[in-house]
């Protein structure tokens, strides 16, 4: 291959294995396209193959993503595949009963080690090309037959599966990030975390996903459900009236104390939108029993999470942990949406409960989230085909110019209350989408974490901070 | 013939010798596997017959070497294969005898 | 016999002739009935109140691997009961079930069609496969195949569905959603 005379003094080294975790770089031109003071969004962020490849460089290079629960490998060798972007991953438990995430790239010619969707007590992966073998530490542990015997240019010991820069878990989510710079993943989560408590901490004995997971495709843009989540319950009144009117019997209802006690909180592009209405999302499963179930619960959980959050657990609200980690409260369904190029995702759903739920109160989560939010299920079947055609329609040149209107709730933050984060009035309000974009915007924009953690998207008293030191 | 004819050679002290692979190298001959279960001891190359691996780095599981690297198991005693790759051979088990001073064994070519 | 969580043993007594031929009008009137969109008359004509209809997701597992492709209890499109399938079909019956309304174009394709006696006269087993082409608006398609492992059990001169046990070849879903049933 290399037949220069300066490459023949390399003959007889070692190749250099070593991890490559790529440097993000700066795009300012597609940050500006988010227009925060018009609140508007540019349509070829949902279009563009060249915004797309900065995604996965400013955003899936960089970002903690989220990769398994816990509880989906609980024993050492136990392992799941899954996706940080487009980047294929294994998740293993380790002989220590620590986890680590390896790209499921063979680096002899770059073919899958695991096929498989998960599996228990593994003993190590080997490519199906070549038989080369790695533990389930990533090591290289050896290849087939002999013939690497006499290369003495061949070391083992330098050779492996690449890990991920950085793993870490938050009350048995594990995330995962390429960026060995990244900060932690409790100040990427930032004070979003209070808002995670109240699906993953609401109960001492903690949380774990029920077995398996429903996989499916949308050709839609990632952000759109992203979004949807982040901070859109405007949509239940007209995509699920259907959905609510089959199961509810009527219409979707925030509850008589909306104007009082409704709002939207963000953080880092991390969003909730939530009323305190106690059960709304948990009624919409079909089962009065998890409502009941619900309302017994409130004082042991308003004596773990105070009054507030209490009310969150089962209320109508929808969230998402930047950029592409969503879940319901009150329906359990946790989700990633993981892109496919501009015009596609792929879908993975689960269902979250407390281990120590009675068995058969799991079951109606397990079945009311496959009612609900699963490819049959009765609002998610409604949300597909919006979302494609919010991502197709864009495939026109001149639709695709054409301004989108992200303008509901401006001029509704609200610091009077006592909650973390960026407060606006309302659940039913833009504002959660604006600062999700604006989050976008800061990837694009930044090549760095100091940037990212102090920009307009930061909790308020970061932003006081800064200000002050400015 | 040739294995009757041949001494019984000193392996290491029993002490050494656990339920993991203990990897002798002895002057003269290729290294060994060494380990015990159940009382009973066992002598085997520690070169894996498939891709010159060493078990030694691998471990014991329902009484059966597993190699490190495939995964092939030998059943221990008679060696035979399960889940090994295409073509790996049977492992080769020496006779040995535990001694007041020391595993021994007849170190067959 | 109507565990939805047992798999079918090996049935080797083919049902006659009659009931074999009345088997098979009975599945493909249920297909055409589901072709029409008319879910409603699906339930009452085709299911019985008894029914299990249970569709598991299908993981990729090595062979070796004893959990295999599906385990009962965990992540499933659908494990319903008649009163399930029914909050199903009340959807269908909305006009703002978007995802239906424009209609979808549907063709149930019913084939491999084999029905044994069992010990109980009054269930036959039956299995079959089927490809489910949905069609909509101008070119979105989705094709679906898979097998099913069905329990039907005579209702005077005909027969209701008791269980239906669903296996995809799919292991992502590669469409945006299900929105009929199979």
């Amino acid at each position: 291959m290399c037949e220069h005379d300066q490459c023949t003094s390399h003959a007889g080294q070692k190749p250099d294995m070593r991890p490559v975790y790529p440097k993000a770089g700066s795009y300012p031109h597609f940050a500006k396209l988010v227009d925060t003071q018009k609140a508007q969004v540019d349509r070829k962020v949902f279009h563009d193959q060249e915004i797309y490849e900065a995604e996965l460089r400013q955003i899936f290079g960089r970002a903690w993503l989220f990769l398994a629960h816990e509880s989906q490998i609980p024993e050492p060798g136990d392992f799941l595949r899954t996706y940080m972007g487009e980047d294929n991953v294994i998740v293993v438990r380790q002989r220590d009963r620590s986890v680590n995430a390896f790209l499921n790239s063979c680096p002899h010619r770059g073919n899958r080690v695991c096929m498989v969707d998960a599996g228990k007590k593994a003993r190590g992966f080997i490519c199906n090309y070549h038989g080369w073998s790695f533990g389930i530490d990533g090591g290289l542990r050896g290849t087939d037959g002999k013939v690497y015997d006499s290369d003495a240019t061949f070391d083992k010991g330098s050779i492996g599966l690449t890990p991920v820069a950085q793993i870490a878990s938050y009350k048995g989510l594990i995330f995962a990030t390429f960026d060995p710079d990244a900060p932690s993943l409790e100040e990427f989560l930032g004070d979003f975390t209070w808002y995670l408590d109240v699906m993953l901490d609401n109960d001492e004995g903690g949380t774990e996903f029920i077995g398996g997971a429903i996989k499916s495709v949308i050709d839609c843009n990632w952000k759109f459900p992203a979004e949807n989540f982040v901070g859109d319950i405007l949509h239940a009144f007209w995509t699920h009236q259907s959905g609510a009117q089959a199961i509810l019997g009527g219409g979707v209802d925030l509850g008589a104390r909306y104007d009082e006690l409704a709002f939207q909180a963000s953080v880092y592009g991390h969003g909730i939108e939530t009323n305190l209405d106690k059960v709304g999302n948990t009624r919409t499963l079909g089962y009065p029993e998890l409502v009941d179930y619900v309302f017994s619960r409130q004082k042991a959980m308003a004596d773990r999470l105070g009054e507030v959050r209490a009310r969150m657990v089962g209320a109508v609200s929808s969230a998402t942990v930047f950029p592409n980690f969503s879940f319901l409260p009150g329906q359990a369904t946790f989700r990633v949406w993981h892109p496919r190029g501009p015009d596609k995702i792929e879908l993975v759903v689960w269902t979250l409960v407390n281990k120590n739920m009675p068995e058969h109160i799991k079951e109606l989560y397990r079945k009311g989230v496959m009612m609900t939010f699963s490819p049959a299920g009765v609002f998610e079947m409604d949300d597909g085909e919006n979302w494609e055609y919010s991502t197709r329609v864009n495939q026109g040149f001149v639709t695709r110019q054409q301004p989108l209107h992200y303008a509901l709730g401006v001029g509704t933050r609200d610091d009077s209350r006592d909650l973390p984060g960026i407060i606006h009035k309302g659940s039913l309000n833009d504002a959660n989408q604006r600062l999700f974009y604006t989050r976008w915007a800061e990837f694009m924009r930044f090549d760095n974490w100091h940037d990212l953690q102090n920009g307009e998207t930061a909790p308020p008293q970061r932003m006081a901070q800064r200000q002050a030191a400015e | 013939m040739m294995a009757d004819a041949l001494d019984m050679v000193r392996i290491c002290d029993l002490s050494e010798i656990g339920e993991e692979i203990l990897k002798v190298s002895l002057e003269g001959h290729k290294p060994l596997g060494v380990t015990c279960l159940d009382g009973i001891y066992y002598v085997f190359p520690d070169t894996c017959p498939h891709a010159n691996e060493s078990l030694s780095k691998g471990w014991i599981e329902d009484g059966r070497v597993v190699c490190p690297v495939h995964f092939a198991e030998f059943e221990l005693g008679n060696g035979a294969v399960h889940n090994g790759p295409s073509g790996c051979a049977r492992l080769t088990f020496y006779e040995c005898e535990a001694r007041i001073d020391g595993l021994y064994a007849r170190l067959t070519s | 016999m109507l565990d939805i969580a047992r798999p079918f043993s090996d049935f080797t007594r083919y049902a006659d002739a009659d009931t074999e031929r009345q088997v098979t009008r009975f599945l493909y009137a249920e297909a055409r009935t589901l072709d029409r969109e008319a879910y409603e008359e699906w339930l009452d004509r085709f299911i019985d109140k008894d029914i299990r209809y249970w569709m598991p997701d299908m993981e990729t597992r090595r062979r070796d691997d004893r959990r295999g492709a599906f385990c009962y209890g965990e992540a499933a499109y659908f494990d319903d009961s008649w009163d399930e399938l029914h909050v199903r079909v009340k959807r269908y019956n909305e006009p703002s079930a978007w995802a239906d309304n424009p209609a979808t174009r549907h063709a149930h394709l019913i084939s491999n069609i084999e029905v044994f006696e069992t010990d109980d006269p009054q269930l036959v087993a039956v299995c079959s496969a089927f490809t489910n082409v949905r069609n909509r608006n101008e070119t979105d398609q989705d094709i679906i195949h898979g097998r099913r492992e069905d329990v039907l059990r005579r209702h005077g001169d005909g027969f209701k569905l008791s269980r239906r046990r669903i296996f995809i070849v799919q292991n992502v879903l590669l469409s945006k959603n299900l929105n009929t049933f199979l």
